[in-house]
């Protein structure tokens, strides 16, 4: 769902048009879709960068984790998931809005990596360094944008 | 509900893979007519009780139907007519802001035509109803906004044809 979705939903709730705060809300939405679009171009663009980069740190600062445990199945799994993050982080920032990343990466995410036996502190740890990683590739304009969703995602864990 | 975004990530994600190519030039371009949207919607939000005065008046006002025996007879039908054409206003403009008409369909025509059938409401004159609305509404917001409008009122005439 993106905020324009949302927004209109919410007037659907109440019978109503769009008031002047929701009007002006998707109007700043438009307003920066050219950097919306290059953020997100940026991204995707990067994604094995920041995944390597990311874990390079990551080890750093936790070493004893499945990653890092000489199992190069389980490394490849983990950064493949750190992979599909970055992706709905994409997703959200062409959107507007977090919807993308709690449906499709975080609704039952805490279950499915207790599961794994995957350690969710670490998993907190290799998520913020995707975002220190993905902060330095990105302009202050684009990382504005995208770095609300990675909070709420290294939050999630 | 469905909206150009949306209608875009859905897919990519079944996939797995980023938005781009053709569907990141679409959001492009839906962004970029993001102020013309924003802007009709303004427009028509806050003049939609007139829009609704004026589409009545031009369409069903001097005819059989706001007589006795006629389905806008008596006020309690009018009323109920007015209410109806402002949601088919309200949800075009919903449409027009998503470009998507998945809402119109979920919200107002499901049903509908059978709806209509039950209570004895005429279908033609409902349809002249919402072609005098497209008239209206894009003298108010413009040619271009109004090009765009069209493309959710015809939808609301093709579900109740």
């Amino acid at each position: 769902m993106s905020i324009v979705a949302k927004v209109i939903a919410q007037s659907d709730q109440s019978d109503r048009f769009l008031s002047n705060a929701e009007l002006t809300q998707l109007q700043d939405f438009f307003a920066n879709g050219t950097v919306r679009v290059s953020a997100a171009q940026k991204l995707a663009a990067n994604e094995q960068k920041i995944v390597d980069g990311g874990s390079k740190r990551f080890w750093a600062q936790c070493p004893k984790t499945p990653s890092n445990s000489g199992n190069p199945q389980k490394t490849s799994l983990c950064q493949r998931d750190q992979g599909w993050y970055i992706r709905l982080v994409s997703y959200c920032v062409l959107a507007g809005n977090a919807k993308p990343l709690e449906d499709i990466g975080l609704d039952g995410m805490r279950d499915m990596y207790v599961s794994l036996r995957v350690p969710l502190a670490n998993l907190k740890v290799a998520m913020r360094c995707l975002k220190e990683v993905a902060m330095g590739l990105l302009s202050s304009e684009e990382a504005a944008l995208a770095g609300p969703y990675f909070d709420q995602l290294i939050r999630a864990f | 509900m469905q909206d150009t975004i949306t209608a875009a990530i859905n897919p990519a994600d079944e996939k797995g893979v980023y938005l781009e190519g053709d569907a990141l030039d679409q959001l492009k371009k839906y962004y970029q007519s993001g102020t013309l949207r924003v802007k009709a919607a303004n427009q028509i939000g806050g003049g939609a009780a007139g829009i609704i005065s004026e589409t009545v008046e031009k369409s069903l006002l001097y005819g059989d139907i706001t007589l006795p025996g006629g389905n806008m007879y008596p006020t309690r039908r009018y009323a109920a007519c007015l209410r109806d054409l402002t949601y088919f206003l309200r949800y075009a403009t919903y449409a027009m802001l998503a470009a998507d008409s998945s809402i119109l369909d979920e919200r107002v025509l499901n049903g509908l035509k059978d709806t209509y059938t039950a209570l004895g409401v005429p279908i033609e004159p409902t349809i002249q109803a919402v072609q005098v609305m497209k008239e209206v509404v894009t003298q108010r917001v413009g040619a271009e906004a109004g090009q765009e409008m069209d493309v959710y009122l015809d939808h609301i005439i093709a579900g109740l044809g």
